[in-house]
Parts: C-alpha cells; structure tokens; sequence
C-alpha cells in the first residue's frame, strides 16, 4: 500500500486534486440549482417487490426490463453473428454482384442514423415477418396454454412476443453490418498462403473458408467482437423507441407513473453499467487465458 | 352488316350481365366491409389489442409494476361487454399512431384527444371524456402575470412533444416560445428549476404536484382551458367499429358510469396509496 503512494508523482496529487474539487463544485451546484424532492425510498419496490399472494419475492418493473434487454442482447448478438460472418465472407467474395450487394447494405447501416434504420427495420421488415408468419396469434396461443414455462423462460411474457421478436431483428440487423466489417478485417489478415495451400491440396472454397480462414479469422477478430458485443447491450436502449419493453422503455414507463425522473434513470443507468462492466472484464479474462 | 348485329348482341348480353352483377356487388360490399371491421377480427381472435401511453393518471405502473387508471377500467370494462380478453399494448407517445395504422392494436385509448390534424390519419369515436387543461406556473417567476401576459416572448413554456398540452400552448399563447420534452416528468422538473415559467397538464396532475412543491409551483387560473374531448382512436374506413365505439360510449355515459370513474381517477385520491408518491 505504502508502496502504490510512493509512486506516485506530485503532478498525480495535482489532477486528483482537481477532479475531486470539481466533483465536489458540480455536486452542490445541483443541489442549490435542482429543486428537485428526491425519493429514493421508492426505488427498491421498484426493483424487487414481495408478493404477498404468492408469499415470495418477486421481481418488479426494472428487473423485468433488465431480464428483457438481456433476452435481446443474447439473441440478437447471436443472430448478428451468424449475419456478419455471412456478410464479411460476401465482401471478400470473388463474384462483383455479391461483394457489391454486401457493400451497399453496409454503406447504407453505416452512414444512416441507429433511430432511422430502427424506424425503417421495424415498420417496413420485421412488421411483415411477424404478419407473414402469424407470429401473433401462435404467440397468444402458447401465452393462453397452462404449460409454457420453457417459453416464458426464453422470451418472457408470450403475449409479448412479437414486440420481443421485431426487437431482436432490428438490432441483429443493424449490428451485422458492423460484425461484418470485422469479419471481413479477419479474413483478410489470414496470410494468402495459408488459403492457396488449401487449394492446392484440392480443398473447394466452401472447405478452404470452414476449415482454414474462418477459424484462424475469428480467432483473430475476439477483442473487437467483444466490444461490439458491449455496444449491442447499449445500443439495445434504442429499441425501446418502437415499444419494445426493456429496460430502457420500462424506465420511461416508470417516470411516467411515478414522476421519479432521476432516481429511476439513476438506476437503470446503473444496470447497464454492471452489465456492461461485467462483460469487459469476462472478456477481459478470456483474452488472457 | 352481319358484324355490326354480332357486336350489338354482345353489347347487349353484357349489359344485361352487369345490371345483374350489380346488386350483387353493392351486397359483396357490405358483406366485405363487415368481415374487414376490426370487430370482427376482435371476435374471431378473442382478444381486444388496447394501445396506451402511460400518462398519469390515465394509465400507470402501481407499486406491483401492474397496469392502472381510467384507461385501464375503460378497457376492461369494454372488454367484458364484448366478451373478450384484454390485452394493453403500452407503446411510447410519439409512435403510437404509426403503431395503430399498422394493426400492432385494434384502438387506441389513451386519453387522445380529438385534433383535426390527427383527424386526418385515424378515426375517431364520440369523446368519452373531458379534459381540460390547467397552467401550471412557477410562482416566483410569474408573480402578477395576467393570462395576456403569458402569451409574450419572454415566457418560456415546457411540454412533452406531440402530446395535447404542446399544441393548446402554441394555440393559446402563439407568442410564447415552447420548450419540447420526451414526457410529462422533464418539463415539470423545468419549470421547477426556473427554467420555463410555466406547463400545462389536465387536472388532477397540476394540483398535485403543487401539493408537493407548493413553496415553488401554484395553479394560477382555477379553470380549465380548452376541453376538446378525448375520444377512441382506430383505423379509418370501419363504420362498424365506430357504430360499436360510439354506442358503447353513449351508453356508458348515459347510465353514469363514465362520470363514476373519472371522478374516482381525476377527481378524487383514494387510488394514491397503489402508486409510489
């Protein structure tokens, strides 16, 4: 301990000096400024609740969003996955069609607005996916039956599905774009030897890519898909603009009913921040090992 | 000479086939318009699909994180006599008419009041309440202001975007700048800090937040302005669904019932113990 003092320069007292002097300013600056009745005593109901009728606890409003946004990272990041490696193989595809095709779906995620391309996903694709397949009614069917407890695990309130569903279509959409791009950085670091030893021991180009680049390629890529991971989880908040309840909406819902404006979004900020937190230091840890 | 009798035959048999058709079709119409009502698709799934914005204290989360409010009772009271389950889709203010144009629910009841402009993308029922809405002012900042005096470009009103308020503001007091919110809470917490003079929101909510922070904040004019109604929104081209709506509106007005449950939500405060204060 004495040992981690001594290390330290004047220069690092200086800027700690400074750091803690402004956060000292802002914070009673809010106070004076903010006329604002805090309640925090509210809070936890709001996260855990105890249910009398059923004599046990339950969760409440936020955790109910924070188990939806989970549901949506994992589902979405999976199909985001699949997506992007199909398209970072279509980039550094020989056929011009192909590699044009998956260059302008990019351009296009790249350079639009996250809200636009959610409004435009939502509305003109995954609305007729959920009509063409009568997702709705499939869903209400298993929400009315007495045994769906595997469903109401996987997705949550069945009732609820098809919102769940257009949810993680947009965002594994708009997040394979970006995956794509570094599949594609992947697959093109994989020495252009290892892929014209693979022909040339008669491997077709469907074995060349499962067996040779794409592993080697994916091995590569792990730090940033890790990070792009973390940023599906944030930018799953966006979701919550086309009524998607998860944490984001259903901290929206609870200002709305209780006027908790701060305490409310102090929490649910707090969620996304373990969340998140915790998932740089996981990957932290299997980069390492 | 032989052709010209061959074509006017053929005219004639078509003419005669068309006269035929006719009533059919007007009969097929009807037929059409009748399956294609939203009511009876309600009938055939079993379920009535409500969209709502929460908006206190219209719909809210209680302290069990369920649903409650006036829209709450209206639809499940609507439910009941149609003899189906209910099913509230709660959706964010902004996209709620998007949402409703593309069948995500069968109607909106979500304290929407009737506007020509929104008039013009949906249908709307008989209104089946009626709000108006109150200023609600920071005290200190509009000390001796007459209702002239707010309309006048140095008062800075705040309201939540797209919703009621704003737009009978920007009637109201044309001269006023506006401050837009995402919802009901921010542009409160502005006018409590000083940064807009004054909001406008429908009773009980003014009331109840100057019971709170009654040192700041005070409803100035003890009236309600601009009680346009609020009334069922639903897709357009569907006479049944607004005979249905409309007759059930009358009906529960007429027998009071509507009345009851305003008063028990807008009115009065016995509910305030379910919602965190």
């Amino acid at each position: 301990m004495l040992g981690f003092f001594k290390r330290l320069h004047w220069m690092d007292y200086l800027i700690v000096a400074v750091i803690v002097i402004a956060a000292v300013t802002i914070t009673s600056r809010i106070g004076g400024n903010l006329n604002y009745d805090w309640r925090w005593e509210n809070i936890p109901n709001y996260i855990f609740r105890f249910d009398i009728a059923q004599d046990k606890w339950v969760s409440n409003l936020l955790i109910q969003g924070l188990v939806a946004t989970i549901r949506i990272s994992i589902y979405s990041s999976i199909l985001a996955l699949i997506l992007g490696i199909v398209l970072g193989v279509s980039r550094c595809s020989s056929n011009l069609t192909i590699r044009m095709l998956a260059r302008t779906y990019l351009e296009f995620l790249r350079n639009v607005p996250p809200v636009v391309i959610i409004f435009i996903f939502f509305f003109f694709l995954s609305e007729q996916l959920i009509t063409a397949l009568n997702m709705e009614s499939w869903a209400r069917g298993i929400a009315r039956q007495e045994n769906n407890g595997v469903w109401e695990f996987l997705f949550g309130d069945m009732r609820r599905f098809p919102a769940l569903i257009s949810g993680i279509i947009v965002m594994a959409l708009f997040q394979s774009a970006f995956v794509g791009e570094i599949v594609r950085a992947g697959i093109q670091s994989v020495d252009k030897g290892q892929r014209e030893a693979a022909r040339s021991i008669g491997m077709s180009h469907f074995q060349e890519l499962r067996y040779i680049v794409l592993p080697q390629a994916l091995r590569k890529v792990l730090p940033p898909m890790a990070n792009q991971f973390i940023s599906l989880v944030k930018d799953s908040s966006l979701v919550s603009l086309i009524s998607v309840p998860e944490l984001t909406f259903k901290t929206v819902e609870l200002v709305a009913s209780t006027r908790m404006i701060f305490e409310a979004w102090l929490v649910a900020v707090a969620f996304y921040f373990v969340i998140c937190f915790g998932l740089s230091m996981l990957f932290r840890r299997l980069e390492k090992s | 000479m032989k052709f010209t009798r061959r074509y006017a035959g053929l005219a004639l048999a078509s003419a005669a086939a068309l006269a035929l058709a006719m009533p059919a079709s007007a009969q097929q119409t009807t037929q059409a318009l009748t399956s294609e009502s939203v009511i009876e698709s309600i009938k055939q799934e079993g379920v009535i699909k409500i969209g709502i914005s929460l908006f206190r204290p219209w719909s809210m989360r209680d302290l069990n994180g369920e649903l409650v409010g006036f829209e709450l009772d209206v639809g499940r009271q609507l439910a009941e006599d149609m003899g189906v389950e209910v099913e509230f889709v709660p959706t964010s203010w902004d996209g709620i008419i998007p949402a409703l144009v593309s069948g995500k629910f069968d109607v909106i009841i979500s304290g929407m009041s009737i506007t020509p402009q929104r008039n013009l993308t949906v249908a709307f029922s008989d209104p089946y309440a009626f709000s108006g809405m109150t200023i609600l002012a920071n005290t200190a900042m509009t000390e001796g202001f007459t209702l002239e005096d707010y309309n006048s470009p140095d008062v800075v009103f705040s309201a939540r975007r797209g919703a009621t308020p704003a737009a009978v503001i920007a009637s109201m007091f044309p001269e006023a700048q506006l401050l837009l919110f995402d919802e009901d809470g921010a542009s409160t917490q502005e006018v409590l800090n000083g940064n807009a003079h004054a909001t406008m929101a429908s009773e009980p909510t003014p009331t109840e937040e100057v019971g709170r922070y009654g040192d700041t904040l005070s409803v100035p004019f003890n009236r309600a302005f601009m009680a346009s109604g609020e009334a069922f929104a639903f897709r357009k081209g569907d006479p049944d669904a607004e005979n249905f709506f409309n007759n059930w509106i009358g009906i529960k007005t007429r027998t009071g019932w509507l009345q009851e449950r305003n008063d028990y939500w807008f009115r009065g405060s016995e509910w305030s113990d379910m919602v965190a204060e």
